[in-house]
């Protein structure tokens, strides 16, 4: 794990994305999340999940990559830790699940990424990017090389709901879900392949603070909880 | 109720080993004075104009009760809340204005450098990009001319601490729960300090 005050962030021109075949989600409907957390509760035990903050700049603002499924919920990318799994393991594990390109002679292709812009009259402009790359080209990827950060946030789910806290509500002696954010450093070029069912989205902080109706509360508060970092905004 | 070991240990201490005395009321100049936010601002102002961006730091001090952390907060006038803390000298340090910004407002001897205080990590930083009350957690873009940053600091608390405070003021221990969320009672940064905690896993100490 590395503990560094300075974050690099290059802009996102620096990588490459591509395509690979769907992830679905395996829930249905929140229904069905919080049934399967029940399931597996009596099983496992408090479950444990990790997620992970990629951070790219543009215009000198740092953003960060977001996954969304459907057309509007958006999450970071992470999930849960099997019993007796590592911290740092599991999210490397669950980023290259997620965004790793693991076929050798994968075909990169369109995509959109979303991308808002901050106007000279203060407005947020949503603007559209788009990311061609020529075929045939060969990717190794080996997100394992990606540098896992410290850990910046943690939230605790006291009951099968949707509710998360930053910290284990008083009287509350058995939470249901332990919820990790970690810093994640990348280098300057990395290749991610995103599952085709999802977007991935450059999401800038300003518009993640306090965004709560938009991103929920756990990912419209990692702009205050990166506030202490210094970002050294890296231009190609 | 901590599960995971974590590096990241915090202790708070049980909140009866403190002892909360008042003491006399202090001169107060402009700087370290009460104020209504308009005389605030208008003060900031000038400032500025002389010394540039203004620093300061505050200080969040954690103790137990009833198994969940509280946040020691001083209240004035019966409605605005203050981390302990304030404005940094031009040229000094923030580790060293913090403990001397802990010393006037909590220690016995209010001149003293505070070095009996234990600064620890940097919590979070907060900018206000104009002289209104806003303040938001990283610079906005566009913003050149920033004219207040704010630095949060957690910091530890000695086995036993006696403090004194002024008497136009009230040291209170207020839950995180209480205070999470909460910011048309405490403003901005005090309802974010749960979120910036989040991340230490707390030790509680019994006495």
């Amino acid at each position: 794990m590395v503990s560094s005050q300075v974050v690099n962030t290059y802009p996102l021109s620096s990588y490459t994305f591509g395509t690979k075949e769907p992830k679905m989600e395996k829930d249905t409907s929140v229904a069905d999340r919080l049934a399967r957390m029940k399931v597996n509760y009596m099983k496992e035990g408090m479950r444990t999940s990790v997620e992970g903050i990629l951070l790219v700049q543009e215009h000198n603002h740092p953003h960060i990559l977001l996954l969304q499924i459907g057309n509007t919920f958006c999450k970071l990318p992470g999930g849960r830790l099997k019993p007796g799994e590592n911290e740092i393991e599991g999210l490397k594990r669950k980023l290259t699940s997620k965004l790793g390109a693991n076929s050798p002679a994968l075909v990169p292709d369109w995509q959109v990424l979303l991308l808002f812009r901050f106007t000279d009259t203060g407005e947020s402009l949503l603007i559209f990017a788009f990311c061609v790359y020529p075929h045939n080209v060969l990717l190794h990827i080996i997100l394992g090389k990606l540098q896992i950060g410290e850990c910046v946030a943690i939230w605790w789910r006291p009951n099968f709901e949707t509710i998360m806290y930053p910290y284990c509500p008083p009287h509350i002696t058995k939470p249901k879900e332990c919820k990790k954010l970690f810093l994640v450093h990348l280098s300057e070029r990395e290749y991610f392949a995103v599952p085709k069912n999802l977007k991935l989205l450059a999401v800038p902080l300003f518009e993640l603070y306090d965004n709560v109706q938009r991103y929920g509360p756990v990912i419209s508060t990692i702009p205050q909880q990166l506030s202490r970092f210094q970002f050294k905004m890296i231009t190609n | 109720m901590i599960c995971h070991p974590s590096p990241n240990i915090f202790k708070t201490l049980p909140l009866r080993r403190k002892e909360f005395k008042s003491r006399l009321h202090i001169e107060k100049n402009n700087h370290s004075g009460v104020f209504t936010t308009a005389s605030r601002n208008s003060c900031t102002k000038k400032n500025y104009a002389a010394r540039g961006i203004r620093t300061s730091v505050e200080a969040v001090l954690l103790v137990e009760l009833f198994k969940h952390p509280h946040l020691l907060l001083l209240q004035v006038r019966n409605s605005i809340y203050k981390l302990p803390g304030g404005r940094l000298r031009p040229g000094e340090s923030d580790v060293d204005g913090l403990k001397r910004k802990l010393a006037r407002k909590l220690s016995v001897n209010e001149d003293g450098d505070g070095s009996e205080w234990e600064v620890g990590e940097c919590l979070g930083m907060w900018w206000r990009p104009d002289f209104e009350t806003l303040v938001y957690p990283f610079l906005p873009p566009n913003v050149k001319q920033p004219k207040e940053c704010t630095k949060v600091f957690l910091v530890k608390l000695p086995a036993s601490r006696k403090f004194i405070v002024p008497k136009n003021m009230r040291l209170l221990a207020v839950p995180l729960c209480q205070v999470h969320e909460n910011h048309k009672t405490y403003g901005q940064i005090i309802s974010g300090v749960p979120q910036l905690l989040s991340k230490f896993s707390f030790n509680m100490i019994e006495s």
